[in-house]
Formats: C-alpha cells, structure tokens, sequence
C-alpha cells in the first residue's frame, strides 16, 4: 500500500460525504453516499451500518467493496478498495461511531433517522489517489504535536498533584489554544465523575458530578474510549438533559446536584478522553467548542498521548510513602479566634456539609471535611496526614483506589472558592495543615 | 424512465458518480462533471475525466453495466439510476457549457456548507480532450435520500 491511512484522515470526517460501490451477484454496481469512515488503524476502517439496503446486501454476498474519499481540504480523491471483515454492535468502537454519528444526524437533518445498527469492519487493500488538480491545504491551528511536546515537559515540572492539575489544565488551554475544557475525576464506588478542574467557564463547577455512562463524558467513562463528536446534537447533551434523565429515573439523590456541572449550551464540537492507568480509569478529559468539526483526529491523538502521560502522574503522585498519623495531642494547639461562628451542619446520611446553610460538598470530602472540622473542635488539632484519614473509621474510604489526595485538592478548592475562613493546605508528602479563622458551631443532622 | 421532475433534478448542482463493476466483481467509481438528458429523455450521458477513470471505463466496455447517484447537498435527496447499456462515446466540446453550468450550480450549493470554491474547481478541473461521455439508458431508479425507504424504486417512494 503506497498511502497510509493516518495520513488523510480528513477525508474520513465526512465533510465531503464518500461514496460506496459494492456489486451484486449478477454483476450489478450499486453506488451510495456514507454518513461516516472511522479510522481504526492504516489497515481498518469501519463504515455505519444503519440500514438493511442494497449495500449491506452485497456486502452480506461477498461483494468486494471501493470507497471514493475526498479530502475538503485539498480536494484530492482517493480510491479504497476494502474486505468485510465483520460487524460489532456494542462496544467502545460503537459507542464512539454512535456518537458521531448522532452529531451528523442532527448537523444534516437526519435526528431519529440515523441510528446505528452495527459498526461494519474492513480491511484496508489498497489505497490509491485519484489523478487530478489539488489545492495547498491551509496551515492547522495549532501544531499538536509540538503542543503536546511542550505540556509533557511542563507536567514533568510538577510535584504534588495540586500543581500536576494546575499545569494540565493551563496547557490544554495555553498550549492546545482549547478555551473550553474539565477535568474530572473518576469516583469508582459510587460510579460518578467529579469535576476537579476547568477553563473557560463563568463558574467552576468543581465538585459537580455526572454518572458513568451519561452524555459524552460518562459514555467515554463507561467504554474507556475517546468519544468525539463534530456537530451540536442533543442526544450526547450532558448538563441539565443528563440531570433531567437522572431525575427521571429516580437516581437524582445519588448525583451531586447542587453545584451545577459547568459547560458551553451550544456547544457543537465535544470530545471526552478517559485518563487511565493499568487498565483502571482515573478520570476523563473533557474540551468543547462553539465551532462545528472544531477537533479532528490529530487533536484526539494528542489529548490520547496527553492523558496516558497525565495518568501516569496522576499515580505518581498519590503518596505511597504517607507519612505516620501523628498522635492525638502531640500538636500545637491552634489559637483561640474570635468573631461570629461558622455553623457548620453534616448531614450522617449523604456525608453533606453545609456551611452556614449554604451547601459546601458532600460524599468522600465532605466525611473527610466533618472529621477535620470534628477534630478541630475537640482538641484544637490542625496537622493531618493523608494515612490517618485513610485508616480512620469515620471516613470510610472505598478501599486501596480512593484517590484520597484528589479528594483533598477537591476539598482544598471548594473551600477557596466558598472563601467561609477555612483553608486547607498541603504542608508536605502525605500531610497537611487546617486553618480556620472563625468560631466553630457544628450541628449533626 | 425519469419523469420530468427527476429529469431537472439531475441536472441541477447534484454531486454525481458514476460506478461500474468488473467481471470479478470488484467496482470502481469516478466523480461526474455534469450531465445531460438525449435521446428525448430516454439515455442519460454523464461528463467524467479520462485520466481518472481507466479502470471505470473497463468495466464499462467489458459489461456495459452502471449505476450513477445523483445528491444535492442542500436537501439530502438522492437518486440511483441503473443501466445495463452503458457504453462510451468521444466528449462532445459542445456540451462544456454543461460542464460549466453544473459546477456553477454545485458551487451555489457546497459553499454554504463552508466549502472553499477554489479547491471545488480544482476538483472539477478538466481539459477538453482528457473528458469522455458514458451514455446508458436508465433501466432502474431508486431513491437513495436516506432514510428507511432509501433503496425503494422511484414512484414507490413518497
């Protein structure tokens, strides 16, 4: 094969729509319009399978089979000649042409017509460019791979977890020019994602959560694959459709609902990619845009190479060396302070905390908040390690993955962005430090 | 076989191709240039390049049978037509206004959808003598605007 595929995969966007031929038994072409190419590898492609047609049956009778591809950006066409291999109908490789296929329903006027029925797999035999006139493709936006060259060498300046967030974030929107994007992490008992981190929103959004398998971020959760999709369609709408759904089904008091999860309305073009390490999910990386067909394949590739390293740092910064628990007592108390109390409510049930009737977190960070601000008060105590937290009782961590400490950079941000006169600071591996400037009331509910 | 609505449908800025197979099967297809109606209505004659199109016109002269879509961007509709007499005729320099009249028309309609018209043109790019004519006689048509009835013989369609 004298072209490989990554090298024009623009043509397999869609933007200018392809052309099947299979032929019949008899010797009959049969020519149609594709919705959607999607890329496998330089030797596979898959083609939607949404209707039982003439195509499908040729191709159920061995017919072989020739893509016309034309690249909407040089106008150069290439020939494909491909073998079936086989159709799967579940699956990340589904999920992701499902997706995608979803926006090019809605961008065409083709919502509730287009459903996928099977992702049909092909072999790559040849690839051959048409002759013919071609223009000079228009320079990228960004260079991704030397964006992604220069984020990795940032993310290898960090060395706590706090700045290894700061700096991705800050490179996805400095490096990659992305001006809309979260960063969530994955809380694996209770099947949710919590925002930790985000750009280019009028609120945070921190400690909002979304289910595994809702909207593009929770479908990419669910499959561990990067969904992508190019065009504004509301079947893969996240926000207030997914809570609406949630509600529906009667799971709205397990989902975080009071902070509202951050995001563009009329967003056009989503992509969602998992951060995983050793097969277990840490989190997804989520960038939108206003603009139609705004990321292609070279930035899927390169937020895929930016989460595999991000990962990786995320592990490596979750302390295996965690300092001992320091006995009770042994610190110096901290000062008496004066002014009108904070009322600090926990409510056993959801692990709520309300600071002056105001909701401030619940779940994992709001027992942990609880136990800190309970110990607070008992005994002036303000030195905690990460390894207590993990061994006290009145926490209950979901065992080994807990992702304690992006728990505590959860809790550490919701507390600067209510800004109520407690602070959380990290004053080594593994420990930190509690301050509070105002009297304490705690009330259990 | 086409009524007049489908007959003016064809020639207005449809994306057109044209498909024939081998004798093992094995199809190859090259982008129209425009079209035309003869024979009053009764043969349809397609506009491709030369260059592009050896292995197409194989097939055409070893079987004689083609299929042609015909899809205009701006509504998705789509028609199939068939035939099973396909053969090859000298380009016509007469029918470049054709040519010239149908790139027009699929300009007005790509160019909404953010296409650039120089890399249109380019695709459209021919000299005189690198063009021929496939002329077939359309013995099936089909609506292909997508959708569960696409495939169904025109007229069976709504």
């Amino acid at each position: 094969m004298s072209l490989r595929l990554e090298t024009i995969r623009e043509c397999l966007e869609g933007i200018i729509p392809g052309h099947i031929a299979t032929c019949d038994r008899a010797g009959m072409p049969n020519l149609a319009y594709l919705s959607q190419v999607e890329f496998i590898d330089n030797e596979h492609v898959a083609l939607s399978y949404q209707f039982f047609n003439r195509t499908r049956q040729n191709i159920l009778a061995d017919s072989p089979v020739r893509l016309l591809l034309t690249s909407h950006l040089t106008g150069a066409q290439y020939r494909l000649t491909l073998h079936y291999l086989r159709t799967e109908a579940a699956g990340p490789l589904f999920e992701q042409m499902r997706a995608k296929l979803a926006g090019i329903a809605s961008h065409t006027g083709m919502a509730g017509i287009f459903q996928l029925l099977g992702a049909d797999i092909y072999r790559v035999l040849n690839i051959e460019q048409v002759p013919g006139e071609t223009v000079a493709p228009p320079p990228p936006p960004v260079n991704c791979l030397n964006a992604l060259r220069r984020t990795v060498d940032r993310l290898a300046t960090c060395n706590t977890l706090e700045c290894l967030l700061e700096k991705a974030v800050d490179c996805l929107e400095k490096e990659f020019g992305i001006a809309h994007l979260m960063l969530l992490m994955h809380d694996e008992a209770r099947g949710r994602l919590y925002t930790l981190a985000s750009r280019g929103y009028p609120e945070s959004g921190i400690g909002s959560e979304i289910p595994v398998g809702a909207g593009v971020i929770g479908i990419c959760a669910r499959e561990r694959t990067p969904i992508r999709i190019g065009f504004t369609n509301s079947e893969y709408a996240y926000g207030r459709t997914v809570r609406d759904g949630i509600a529906a089904d009667g799971q709205a008091d397990a989902l975080e609902t009071a902070i509202p999860l951050p995001g563009l309305p009329d967003a056009a073009s989503q992509m969602a990619v998992p951060i995983s390490v050793a097969g277990r999910l840490l989190g997804v990386l989520y960038v939108e845009s206003v603009s139609d067909l705004h990321f292609g394949y070279d930035e899927e590739d390169a937020l895929v190479a930016f989460a595999a390293q991000l990962g990786l740092a995320i592990v490596h910064h979750q302390p295996a060396d965690d300092q001992p628990d320091e006995p009770a007592g042994s610190e110096e108390a901290a000062p008496a302070v004066a002014g009108t109390p904070l009322t600090i409510r926990h409510f056993a049930a959801t692990d709520s905390v309300f600071i002056d009737d105001d909701y401030l977190i619940k779940g994992v960070a709001g027992a942990i908040l609880w136990v800190l601000l309970s110990d607070f008060a008992e005994r002036r105590r303000t030195s905690f390690t990460n390894k207590g937290l993990r061994v006290d009782p009145r926490i209950r961590l979901p065992g080994v993955s807990d992702n304690l400490e992006a728990r505590l950079v959860l809790l550490q941000r919701r507390l600067e962005e209510r800004d109520a006169g407690i602070r959380l600071t990290k004053t080594g591996r593994g420990r930190f430090s509690l301050a509070v400037d105002r009297p304490l009331q705690l009330l259990e509910s | 076989m086409l009524d007049s609505d489908h007959a003016a449908f064809i020639q207005t800025g449809v994306s057109i191709s044209l498909a024939a197979c081998a004798v093992d099967r094995l199809p190859c297809m090259s982008r129209g240039l425009g079209c035309k109606l003869i024979d009053g209505g009764r043969q349809v004659a397609i506009f491709i390049k030369r260059s592009q199109s050896a292995e197409l016109l194989d097939n055409i002269r070893n079987t004689g049978r083609v299929a042609s879509v015909f899809n205009l961007p701006s509504s998705n509709r789509t028609v199939q037509l068939k035939g099973v007499d396909a053969h090859i005729q000298p380009f016509d320099p007469a029918d470049l206004p054709v040519i010239a009249s149908h790139v027009s028309l699929f300009l007005d309609e790509v160019i909404p959808f953010g296409m650039q018209e120089n890399m249109i043109r380019a695709m459209f790019a021919c000299t005189v003598d690198d063009l021929v004519t496939v002329v077939y006689s359309p013995s099936a048509a089909f609506t292909q605007t997508p959708g569960p009835k696409a495939g169904d013989p025109l007229g069976a369609a709504s």
